[in-house]
């Protein structure tokens, strides 16, 4: 494997900070080897600085995508953490339900509008539309609109065609929901066409303009900021309180905290977990 | 790692025994069954880290459902298929529905051996990846609690902060009165 030369590691670190918001601090420069390795020899560069370069002169952003794709951690599976799908099913959509029926005048069904806003491959969508189905048999009453974005085109793809191997499937998935909710296909399962139809997904660097997403009921913003550095945290934050609703709901990673970033959300507690609302 | 547990499943008993001879030799710990039902019956009761098995055996039960029951009785159990009709459609049918690997009789003992080892290195690599998620989960869910603890610390305190800063900053209060409310907030 090449070597990153030591008197690149800032500059390189820096590009993929522009166009990803992935903060690679000194510590983690051996990231730079092991996943961008690969596009050093695709490309032929001689140097990881090159490819950065050939990057920023490529007119179609191919090589751009690739690296992203390749520094950006898909880490999930189904219902990671299972605390915020038991928040979200048992306190946060029934709360939700109840202001909004009050509020309708009947003859409209009632909107819901959820963001995932770094869904990576799809499996916390998929999770949420799968706790919608359950807890609302009668789906045709409300107006959802369950939308996944991701930084990584090669993610959003797979998310977007919801189709997942033996491994993938194995993590998080009781036997239960598999058969209910996928159909074999080939070696691998695809999610039914029905939780396929409650979700779009779209490509969308969270660390830009949220222009054109509208009022948000619920976001997830879960394990994401963790890459970022304090100021784009605190960025980030204050343009999700900014789409989101006066009732509305955030929920961040189990492991993550508000505290000194956004002192605008006020953290509630559900059972084991913890949710945010607007103070 | 532990030592594998191979099946080995054949209705030619030539092969049956060279197989249980040469990976006996090789240090595998190996049993045998001489067709598909037999095979099946052995999956049902104990588990097995590879299974070798013929594709084509009479008794109705052959390769493939050998492979199928293997799979639905444990995933981490691995098939590799032996086949003297060799066909590019069986294969790709095997390795859909989960097989390993695909070998052409006569069995060549040296790739078969090859084979096995991959599956060890697989076996490992997937037991090392399956650690590491118990670790990080056993870390994340240990961090968790704690971070919400202290989340949930931090707002009740900044709620009291403010509630004590309202009432200092509040100067129609008396001040002997605004200390003992202070006080009042503090113990509650």
């Amino acid at each position: 494997m090449i070597k990153v030369a030591t008197d690149d590691i800032k500059a390189i670190s820096k590009y993929i900070l522009d166009i990803s918001g992935i903060d690679l601090n000194e510590g983690k420069a051996y990231l730079i080897e092991t996943r961008l390795g690969g596009l050093i020899k695709e490309y032929e560069c001689s140097s990881y600085r090159d490819l950065c370069s050939k990057a920023k002169t490529d007119s179609n952003k191919s090589i751009e995508n690739k690296i992203i794709d390749a520094i950006s951690t898909n880490e999930t599976l189904f219902f990671r953490d299972s605390g915020p799908f038991e928040v979200l099913q048992h306190k946060i959509l029934p709360d939700l339900i109840d202001r909004r029926t009050e509020k309708s005048s009947g003859l409209l069904p009632i909107p819901i509008r959820i963001w995932s806003t770094a869904c990576s491959t799809g499996q916390e969508v998929y999770s949420i539309a799968i706790v919608l189905k359950e807890l609302l048999p009668d789906l045709n009453k409300y107006n959802i609109k369950l939308l996944g974005t991701d930084i990584s085109d090669s993610a959003i793809k797979q998310a977007s065609y919801g189709t997942y191997n033996k491994f993938e499937i194995e993590r998080g998935l009781s036997k239960e929901k598999l058969q209910k909710y996928f159909i074999p296909n080939g070696g691998n399962w695809k999610i039914s066409d029905e939780l396929r139809a409650m979700v779009s997904f779209t490509k969308r660097n969270i660390l830009e303009s949220f222009m054109g997403l509208g009022k948000l009921d619920i976001i997830f913003c879960r394990n994401v900021a963790i890459y970022f550095d304090l100021e784009e945290r605190k960025k980030l934050f204050e343009n999700i309180a900014s789409v989101l609703e006066p009732d509305g709901f955030l929920i961040i990673g189990s492991t993550e905290s508000l505290t000194g970033i956004c002192p605008i959300f006020e953290p509630k507690r559900y059972l084991k977990t913890i949710y945010y609302q607007l103070r | 790692m532990k030592q594998l547990r191979i099946l080995a499943v054949d209705d030619d008993p030539f092969t049956l025994k060279m197989l249980d001879k040469k990976l006996v030799k090789e240090g595998y710990d190996i049993e045998t069954a001489s067709d598909g039902v037999e095979a099946i019956k052995l999956i049902s009761q104990k588990f097995y880290d590879i299974i070798i098995t013929d594709l084509v055996m009479p008794g109705g039960v052959d390769g493939i459902d050998v492979l199928e029951a293997a799979k639905t009785q444990n995933k981490q159990t691995e098939v590799i298929l032996l086949t003297a009709h060799a066909s590019v459609e069986n294969a790709v049918e095997a390795m859909r529905k989960g097989a390993f690997d695909y070998l052409q009789k006569p069995v060549n003992f040296y790739e078969l051996t090859l084979r096995m080892e991959k599956i060890r290195d697989y076996k490992k690599m997937f037991k090392n990846a399956q650690d590491l998620r118990e670790a990080m989960d056993v870390t994340e869910q240990n961090a968790a609690q704690t971070i919400q603890l202290l989340e949930m610390n931090v707002a009740e305190l900044n709620n009291v902060v403010s509630e004590i800063r309202r009432v200092i900053m509040n100067q129609s209060i008396d001040p002997n009165k605004c200390v003992a409310r202070v006080l009042d907030i503090v113990s509650s």
